[in-house]
């Protein structure tokens, strides 16, 4: 049976909140190859949505093209539509620099820059607005206490970012990531390559910023999507399968497909 | 019993095992001790170049003694031998060399790994490395026949006029448009170190990871400002390498140095003026030193050339080791 895909349809029904982002026919190209096949999707503000499905179906790809940090490579390309706040972000004459301010994004691998801790967060601040010294110290607390971080850096922000544990690090990205104050944050596998007590505290992190952030997260956990988010996108070989509120998706979900994913039968 | 005579190897299949062990441990004992071999031999080629080199020089150094480095003067003829005038030379050229090669060779890395479209990254960067490999006498004579001129006819002249009333400009670009000189052989130097610094600059810049730019465009970076603030802080170690490469090559130049800087053994402020350098001193003047004490103050030339290699060499060393202090890395 083939899915439906109507935009409709694809809106979870307890979820009445705004649209942040909303994906219209949305297809994506590696060269010849199509990765996402006419995705149609809309993520309302304010919450996080998990995207589940097995490597290589799509999820991370979808999730790059919400800050077109696809375009660093040449033979990767998107048609449709990715409206945020009702404006096409795939439109040529969107400033790329100013749409990832807005859209944050952190990544499967912990990626400090090569400097301070402090400077790691305080360099994407500067990059867009211009805050005294005062100021600054305070925006650097301010982040490093939401991604949890300030208690065990608070005596050595001048040391390197590259000095801190894999857990710690990614924390650091987070804080980074919230410093610049996007509206809307993209987590790529955030916990993959973590320990449990750094995935618990990260979990911990995102149910505390989805009061301010719309936020969407790619990962191979199910536990994880089913603990973080309020809906669930299951992916499979490039098309949207399943949309629907997290609870549904992992109780009585509407498509064999996702039943025989999330119970482990494949994938 | 039964079950421990099966269990243990026939004695045939134990002695081959034996032998199999035996020949790999001479053959491994031969492979740790030639390459020890190697790595001691490096030494004591080192320490051979320096004692010939100190020997060599002995006779110089023991008549003119710490004067030798503070002297300008150099007279054949009366005997009375000063290095200041070569060092001065070397070290103005290899500088102002570097100086210009460095951002230009930055420039085209990023271009080359960030900016450039695909299909002219070969061209350009298989350029860039043919430029290393024209043969220094190459540079020599088009510097002396077709670089030398066009800068003596042309840029010399408008220099001179535009800063000749400017102070300090004005007696940095002086005198008599020679076209030979030491900011001529400073721009041939530039050339040749070049792809130096261009390809070992463009090769770090690879090993920079993909997410590491990817998060910094993800805040909103610009190409500059990943270059400036990510890019070229994790590569600097490999970006100080290839400028030390750059600059060994462009202190110890010989022949391309020699056809443009006009080997003259005196010092002037003026750019523009003929100088010398240690290896031109040496390559020119080796044949017709007559005399023990004028070869001797040659080979001493070659022994303090030596140590500035090793000094700027150790001071590199000494930067990096506080650069990477500092960051914690």
């Amino acid at each position: 049976m083939k899915p439906m895909l109507s935009t409709e349809l694809n809106t979870p029904d307890a979820v009445v909140d705004k649209a942040k982002i909303e994906v219209k026919n949305l297809n994506f190209y590696y060269g010849q190859s199509k990765a996402l096949k006419d995705i149609s999707l809309s993520l309302p503000e304010r919450s996080v949505t998990a995207f589940i499905g097995p490597s290589g179906c799509g999820k991370s790809t979808l999730l790059r093209v919400f800050n077109r940090i696809y375009e660093l490579y040449p033979k990767q390309t998107a048609d449709g539509q990715v409206l945020l706040d009702g404006q096409n972000i795939l439109d040529r004459s969107q400033d790329l620099n100013l749409l990832r301010t807005k859209i944050g994004m952190v990544f499967q691998k912990p990626t400090p820059f090569p400097m301070s801790i402090y400077e790691n967060i305080a360099f994407g601040v500067r990059l867009y607005e211009k805050l005294s010294k005062a100021e600054m110290d305070g925006r650097v607390e301010q982040a490093l206490k939401r991604a949890a971080l300030w208690t065990e850096v608070k005596d050595k922000l001048n040391a390197s970012g590259l000095s801190l544990s894999g857990g710690q690090q990614q924390r650091l990205c987070i804080a980074r990531t919230v410093a610049v104050k996007p509206e809307v944050i993209l987590l790529d596998e955030p916990a993959s390559a973590l320990d449990p007590l750094s995935t618990a505290k990260i979990e911990e992190l995102i149910d505390e910023l989805q009061a301010d952030y719309t936020i969407v997260i790619v990962t191979h956990n199910m536990q994880q999507a089913a603990r973080v988010s309020r809906q669930t996108a299951f992916m499979y070989l490039g098309e949207l399968i399943e949309f629907d509120r997290t609870e549904k998706i992992f109780t009585s979900p509407r498509e064999k497909r996702t039943q025989d994913y999330i119970t482990g039968r494949f994938g | 019993m039964t079950i421990v005579s099966e269990a243990t190897p026939s004695s045939d299949s134990m002695r081959s095992r034996d032998a199999t062990v035996r020949r790999f441990a001479l053959t491994d004992t031969v492979f740790r001790e030639s390459t020890r071999f190697s790595a001691i031999l490096v030494l004591l080629i080192l320490g051979g170049v320096a004692i010939s080199l100190f020997a060599g020089s002995w006779e110089a150094l023991s008549k003119f003694g710490f004067s030798f480095l503070t002297t300008e003067s150099w007279n054949p003829v009366t005997e009375n031998f000063g290095a200041l005038s070569p060092i001065y030379g070397t070290i103005v050229t290899s500088g102002i060399a570097i100086l210009i090669a460095v951002p230009i060779g930055i420039g085209i890395a990023v271009f080359l790994t960030e900016l450039c479209p695909r299909p002219l990254r070969r061209p350009i960067g298989i350029a860039v490395e043919l430029l290393a490999g024209i043969p220094s006498i190459i540079y020599g004579i088009w510097g002396l026949f077709v670089f030398a001129p066009f800068l003596q006819t042309t840029i010399q002249p408008f220099i001179i006029n535009l800063f000749h009333d400017v102070p300090g400009l004005s007696s940095l670009f002086a005198g008599p448009p020679y076209g030979i000189g030491l900011l001529t052989s400073s721009l041939i130097l530039a050339i040749m170190v070049l792809p130096f610094i261009t390809s070992i600059t463009k090769d770090v810049f690879d090993t920079v990871p993909a997410v590491l730019k990817e998060s910094a465009y993800g805040i909103g970076c610009t190409t500059w400002e990943v270059t400036r603030r990510v890019v070229i802080p994790y590569t600097r170690v490999g970006i100080m390498g290839g400028v030390m490469l750059g600059l060994g090559r462009a202190l110890g130049e010989t022949m391309a140095v020699t056809f443009v800087i006009g080997n003259a053994h005196r010092i002037s402020a003026s750019l523009f003026a003929p100088a010398t350098t240690i290896s031109a001193t040496i390559a020119n003047e080796f044949t017709e030193a007559d005399g023990s004490l004028y070869t001797s103050s040659l080979v001493a030339l070659g022994l303090i050339l030596f140590v500035i290699t090793f000094i700027i060499l150790a001071i590199a060393r000494y930067m990096l080791m506080r650069i990477d202090a500092r960051t914690g890395a």
